[in-house]
């Protein structure tokens, strides 16, 4: 694919750019005032490897992961029940990953038995049962419809 | 190099999805993302910063004790909108994640100012929902203090987010105002993109975005119930069940957690009213037990988005100022037994003071408190975050 050229204007940058790029940078300079400040709460150092780590094992590792298995499906999963299996498999990964840390039960070292009070192993298997369940009827009824 | 530029997209061109194969990745989805995100956050924000505000009152702005029921409401707004944003924001991040390796990295001063801001937008939106994710399930893989963490980057998201809308207000608009359906423009107009949607196999956009929308409202139907009674029974992976506790009721930090559990329990026990008072007074556990006669229902509703509403039963702070002879309309500070913690102390501005339900209970929904439940003495106000209801009372100080 050749590079076309850009269309006039396009890389110009109005009022509205400026203006918001100042403001907002006022803000996150508040924001990095306010948790060096507050340094002994905020433990800056600490807080930094979480918060460049976050981005890092995203962009690095979760992002292309995703891509990978996307560029899986599209292979293997044939194209009739592709879409209703992708959506399956976006719909348990965010269930997934919200849910992980109430599986590992983290809050159990604190001893309150008010925390984390059900077995969310098999919580977030019933759930995921009922996403599949759901995703397999919506399969169905899009396969019998095409084939009517 | 070629097969990498193959790969990437020119950051200042309308995306284009054949260079990285997804027929999803398309700026107008990206734009409702974009939109939906924008307003979660704004949600997330504007509750966190009332939330704060409880818990750090401005001496210029009293923060209303009524409605009783407005805080249960703003934080478990708060906790749901953080939650629900985790999938929105995951989706996001993919369909833009080919502009990380867009080349070449800086074009412009503009782009530069624009692309380093990106950085406190994902690293900090990132941050936001997994801190928030692991503090409502009481993990702390942190050295930090989370409310301090998570409001000082709440305010660095926040900035980055302002100045992120200033740089796609025009791009978002334009590509929100196309009709969902467009003609295949791309081998015509290359300026657009290649962003008609051809016939493929697997998730349509109107699809992904489905599906996104129904992963939030998965995550939302199976946790509000925490704070949402008649969604009770579909909480299942909700941290918290209103019903399950020391006396059929949550509580975040149980005596034994806080070192109370001898002083709680001990004859010496002493509850005194302190401060600015004609007459300093004293009672013991018993004393405040038989003292106890106003009732009054009120929700308790913790910052990490579960409550309940239960009938308390106590001493009205405002007749115990006026037993002291506290001069009218003055603020006060709660103490705790506790030794330590940031929850030991509390305090009540004159509003909160006076309020006709804001009592010291001995009794919840008729039985004397808990350990847990603060017991001998513990302090139930309304609108106020479940931190700011000190438990295990020992002191009342006027001030």
């Amino acid at each position: 694919m050749s590079q076309a050229p850009n269309p006039a204007g396009a890389h110009r940058r109005g009022p509205l750019f400026w203006l918001s790029a100042a403001a907002g940078w006022a803000v996150i300079g508040y924001g990095l005032r306010g948790l060096l400040h507050h340094h002994v709460d905020t433990r800056p150092s600490n807080l930094a490897t979480f918060f460049a780590g976050g981005a890092l094992i995203h962009d690095l590792i979760v992002a292309p992961l995703l891509i990978g298995v996307g560029v899986v499906i599209g292979r293997y999963v044939p194209g009739r029940v592709r879409a209703v299996v992708q959506a399956a498999l976006i719909v348990s990964g965010g269930l997934a990953l919200f849910s992980y840390p109430l599986v590992r039960g983290y809050a159990h070292r604190l001893h309150n038995p008010s925390s984390l009070p059900h077995n969310y192993t098999a919580n977030l298997v019933l759930v995921l049962a009922i996403v599949w369940t759901f995703a397999a009827a919506i399969l169905v009824i899009r396969l019998r419809r095409r084939e009517g | 190099m070629t097969r990498l530029r193959a790969f990437t997209t020119d950051a200042d061109q309308p995306l284009r999805q054949h260079a990285y194969q997804s027929p999803l990745r398309d700026e107008r989805l990206a734009a409702i993302l974009g939109v939906a995100l924008g307003v979660l956050f704004a949600i997330c924000f504007v509750t966190g910063l009332y939330s704060h505000l409880h818990q750090h009152p401005l001496s210029w702005l009293p923060m209303p004790a009524r409605p009783a029921g407005l805080f249960r409401v703003t934080q478990g707004l708060h906790v749901a909108a953080g939650i629900a944003s985790l999938p929105v924001l995951l989706a996001k991040l993919w369909l833009i994640w080919p502009r990380f390796v867009s080349m070449p990295v800086v074009k412009r001063v503009s782009h530069l100012v624009e692309r380093l801001g990106l950085l406190p937008l994902v690293a900090g939106s990132i941050f936001m929902v997994f801190s928030g994710v692991a503090n409502i399930a009481q993990w702390y893989p942190w050295r930090f203090a989370f409310p301090a963490a998570h409001y000082w980057i709440a305010w660095v998201t926040m900035g980055a987010l302002i100045s992120h809308l200033g740089a796609k207000w025009v791009i978002t608009r334009q590509a929100l105002r196309r009709p969902g359906r467009r003609p295949a423009l791309a081998e015509a107009d290359p300026f657009i993109g290649t962003s008609a949607e051809v016939p493929h196999p697997g998730l349509s956009r109107r699809g992904f975005l489905g599906t996104v929308t129904a992963t939030a409202g998965v995550l939302t139907l199976s946790t509000v119930g925490q704070t949402f009674r008649p969604l009770r029974r579909l909480a299942l992976l909700a941290p918290r069940d209103p019903d399950v506790g020391p006396q059929g009721r949550p509580v975040n930090r149980s005596a034994a957690n806080a070192g109370v559990v001898d002083a709680a329990s001990s004859p010496n026990y002493r509850f005194r009213v302190v401060g600015r008072v004609e007459r300093q007074l004293t009672f013991t556990a018993d004393e405040l037990g038989a003292l106890a006669g106003h009732e009054a229902t009120l929700p308790l509703a913790c910052v990490e988005g579960w409550s309940y509403s239960a009938r308390w039963r106590g001493v009205r702070v405002r007749d115990l100022l006026r037993m002291a002879g506290a001069p009218s309309g003055v603020e006060c500070r709660v103490e705790s037994l506790e030794a330590n913690g940031p929850y030991r102390v509390s305090s009540l501005d004159a509003d909160q003071a006076h309020d006709i339900d804001t009592l010291l209970a001995t009794h919840l929904d008729g039985q004397q408190l808990d350990a847990d439940h603060g017991y001998p003495l513990r302090l139930i106000g309304p609108g106020r975050p479940g931190v700011n209801q000190t438990k295990w009372v020992t002191k009342l100080v006027v001030v």
